[in-house]
């Protein structure tokens, strides 16, 4: 039984009306850069639309998806109601203030600094604020998530904590540790100067923090998706997690590994020592371990179900599995993009490979496969499943479901496998035109318009997405069935102590942040004399 | 139902945890502080120590200034957002009688003029007190305005540019710069040779402060400065990025941007 209905779906509409937003803005980019349109005549615009696409794909739409889905998986998962609903809805309202304070700036121009805020340009401080309060609002988030962890606790005491908000309680954790080093650095480095007190930024030491959240937060986006894998993704298909302490096992080593790994960002940056670009990009390399044992754990469970509905052999269970059904085609895809993404991820993570790629549109293919498409896949599947509770709707219509899931995964192959290619061939990134009359860039420009169509793809799947959820009618209490999470292959199985409780992991997590990440940031901190003239945008 | 007592040694989840964690990261350290290091050879040049230090981002020349003649290649005017603000009527006041005296004679009585001396009328102020600063201080060369600017207090050099401020710019812009209007290279640039659109930072699709304004200067002034820049004769652009610009620009090139902002509108002909 889902009580705060009203809330989770405001969190959903907002985030799914920014999404359609920020698609239309990232085609007209590709558009605009193609050869099927003439230079854009000014860049800036270009450059606008950028930082619009950015701040509300990476910041907003998985910000307000992980809150939705974090409060859904509190009362379905621990089957109490939500504690602190106003709270709730004033973290809300924060992250809504704050996206119409940040998208007002980008709007006139005073913002085009790109998502990653790359000093010393500087943006109006308006967008930086704005940005602030949407992270606020998730902080208030976080504290609910634990408090209502700690209520059910105090109410069912040494009762081992429900897988799904396990998950859900990682990712509130680890969002809240990773998002300090950007909020350091907007409040301590980046303000100041926007305000008018200062001249000059110390661009380093703006980058190196914002390292500390740029890498950990595509783990804050992903959360949602692997708390999906786990919990969902099985009774889905008609299977059982094959183990549900593997899945916390995931979890906890995402909180521990994805933290103090950012430097891998900053290879190219020579005011960070090789000994710390070393040691991050060995403990990147961590992360891809949880990642694995997340697609043997999901792999072996989806064995089951085709066991279970009579498939034999070593191969056999793979035709019997219900390939008709939208979260088996979505799980697939995920994994498929995953893979390949993941396989590029090891490239961006070494510390020489990276040089090939560094800054290249690889970058842009990377992370779109990544996050757009393995992640932002599950969170579609995610809004279809918790749709009949939130709208109290029948079923959704399974044809447009599926459509639209097939119109995703090949428009994101479409659109980021180009993008990989040129890359290699050395095509920078954040560029707002290409000269394709220059006979080094002519044989690459094809490539463009095929990202273009992809992108196209994607808008189609976008707009379809939103009118399966739209178009869904209240059809009476009776017409949803209760929520329930995967049941595990071995429902006796004990959990261990530690994988009940948050204390060691998170002391882990700082524990190794301060190791990792203190002495360049001391070192940083204390040089004299390593601040840059502000490079204010759209005017002082 | 977990079990357990989670935070204890003799808990094997607890102990394989934590040893592993220090293990992997003691041995992460090991490989990036002392074994790579040991590679390469500038980096044990000066023993281990040197060397650990070095892999540690660890500045060679810890506070220690860089080399003066390092700093005579560009400039150590830092602009602030004052520099920028418009300037009170007594400013503006003192500023004219020291132009009118002093700069007027190549720069024209209301800061325009037909000779090829750079107009003045309607420049942003930071603009006019950096180059002022520059020329007395040595950063920018020119025998007549170096010595002029030797001359001139800080408070002089304020008012100065808060006058000329005072005064309606030679040219407004267009209103908007398009194929017919702007050459590609004011426009768009040149991507392939990292040559950035003019009207990027001097006015058109953003104005970076410093960057002056050029609408209306004379096209002689305009060339002889990019010429320079290009042969590094001008360097008291901070961040280089004059330099770095005209670096790929041909002599045409930099003719066709200099006729540009010289242009002659229909009405001023």
């Amino acid at each position: 039984m889902l009580r705060a209905r009203k809330l989770v779906l405001a969190h959903f509409w907002v985030a799914f009306a920014g999404f359609l937003l920020a698609i239309v803005l990232g085609e007209w980019q590709m558009y605009v850069r193609s050869p099927l349109h003439a230079w854009v005549n000014n860049p800036e615009h270009y450059y606008r639309s950028v930082t619009a696409h950015g701040t509300v794909m990476a910041y907003v739409l998985p910000t307000l998806v992980a809150m939705g889905f974090g409060y859904a998986i509190t009362e379905l998962s621990l089957k109490q109601p939500l504690i602190g609903v106003r709270w709730a809805w004033a973290g809300f309202g924060l992250v809504v203030g704050g996206t119409v304070v940040a998208a007002g700036t980008i709007a006139s121009g005073h913002a085009s600094v790109l998502y990653t805020f790359y000093p010393p340009m500087l943006a109006s401080a308006f967008y930086y604020i704005g940005v602030v309060l949407v992270v606020v609002g998730s902080w208030i988030w976080v504290a609910l998530m634990s408090v209502n962890l700690r209520a059910w606790r105090k109410a069912h005491p040494g009762a081992t904590v429900p897988l799904a908000m396990f998950g859900n309680v990682t990712g509130a954790y680890l969002w809240a540790w990773t998002s300090v080093g950007a909020a350091v650095e907007v409040l301590v480095l980046i303000l100041p100067a926007a305000l008018g007190f200062k001249d000059t930024i110390d661009a380093g030491l703006s980058r190196v923090l914002f390292s500390w959240t740029l890498h950990a937060i595509v783990y804050f986006w992903l959360m949602p998706a692997y708390i999906a894998f786990y919990t969902i993704v099985p009774r889905a298909i008609g299977g059982r997690l094959y183990s549900d302490t593997m899945g916390r096992v995931a979890f906890v080593l995402f909180l521990v590994f994805s933290m103090p790994i950012g430097l891998h960002h900053v290879f190219a940056d020579p005011q960070v020592g090789a000994g710390f670009k070393f040691v991050h990009a060995a403990m990147t390399a961590m992360v891809s371990v949880p990642t694995l044992l997340t697609v043997f754990t999901i792999t072996a469970s989806v064995e089951i179900a085709g066991r279970l509905r009579g498939g034999v052999g070593v191969i056999g269970w793979i035709k019997a599995l219900p390939w008709d059904n939208p979260m088996m085609l979505a799980l697939t895809f995920s994994f498929v993009m995953l893979g390949f993404g993941g396989a590029g991820g090891l490239i961006n993570m070494s510390y020489q490979l990276n040089e090939s790629i560094h800054n290249t549109q690889w970058v842009t293919g990377h992370f779109h496969l990544i996050f757009g498409g393995a992640i932002v896949i599950m969170y579609f599947m995610i809004a279809y499943e918790l749709w009949p509770q939130l709208v109290q709707c029948a079923p959704l219509p399974q044809g447009l479901v599926k459509t639209q899931l097939w119109l995703w995964f090949v428009g994101m192959l479409v659109l980021s496998m180009p993008w990989h290619l040129v890359g290699l061939l050395g095509m920078p990134r954040r560029m707002a035109y290409y000269d394709y009359s220059d006979a080094a860039l002519q044989p690459q420009a094809w490539t463009v318009i095929a990202s273009t169509f992809g992108g196209l793809l994607l808008v189609v799947s976008a707009f379809l997405f939103v009118y399966v959820l739209a178009r869904a009618r209240r059809a009476g209490d009776a017409a949803a069935r209760p929520f329930t999470f995967s049941m595990t292959a071995h429902p006796g199985e004990r959990t261990p102590a530690l994988l009940n409780t948050f204390g060691l992991w998170v002391a882990m997590m700082i524990g190794l942040t301060v190791v990792n990440y203190g002495y360049p940031i001391a070192q940083l901190a204390m040089l004299k004399d390593t601040a840059v003239p502000a490079i204010r945008i759209g005017g002082p | 139902m977990a079990e357990g007592r989670p935070y204890a040694w003799s808990n094997a989840w607890f102990r394989w945890s934590v040893v592993s964690l220090v293990v992997l990261t003691v041995a992460c350290f090991l490989v990036g502080f002392v074994v790579l290091p040991s590679a390469q050879r500038d980096f044990t040049a000066a023993g281990l120590w040197a060397a650990i230090c070095r892999a540690a981002g660890l500045p060679a020349n810890w506070g220690v200034a860089p080399p003066a003649e390092d700093r005579a290649h560009s400039t150590a005017v830092v602009l602030s957002a004052a520099m920028g603000a418009r300037g009170a009527n007594d400013a503006v006041g003192r500023g004219a009688t020291i132009a009118v005296q002093q700069c007027s004679m190549c720069h024209g009585a209301q800061g325009a003029t037909d000779a090829n001396a750079p107009n003045l009328a309607g420049q942003y102020p930071e603009v006019v007190i950096k180059q002022l600063l520059d020329y007395k201080h040595g950063a920018r060369g020119g025998a007549f305005m170096q010595t002029l600017a030797r001359n001139l207090s800080d408070q002089n050099i304020d008012d100065i540019a808060r006058y000329y401020d005072s005064l309606p710019k030679a040219r407004t812009a267009p209103a908007r710069y398009d194929q017919t209007s702007a050459p590609a290279l004011v426009r768009v640039g040149a991507p392939l040779r990292n040559i950035a659109p003019c009207i990027g930072c001097h006015g058109g699709t953003d104005h970076k402060f410093g960057a002056p304004w050029l609408e209306g200067m004379p096209k002689e002034y305009l060339v002889v400065q990019l010429k320079d820049f290009r042969t590094g004769d001008r360097h008291n652009d901070s961040h280089a990025q004059m330099r770095n610009m005209t670096r790929q620009m041909t002599d045409a090139e930099i003719e066709r941007v200099a006729d540009f902002y010289a242009r002659r509108e229909k009405s001023e002909q």
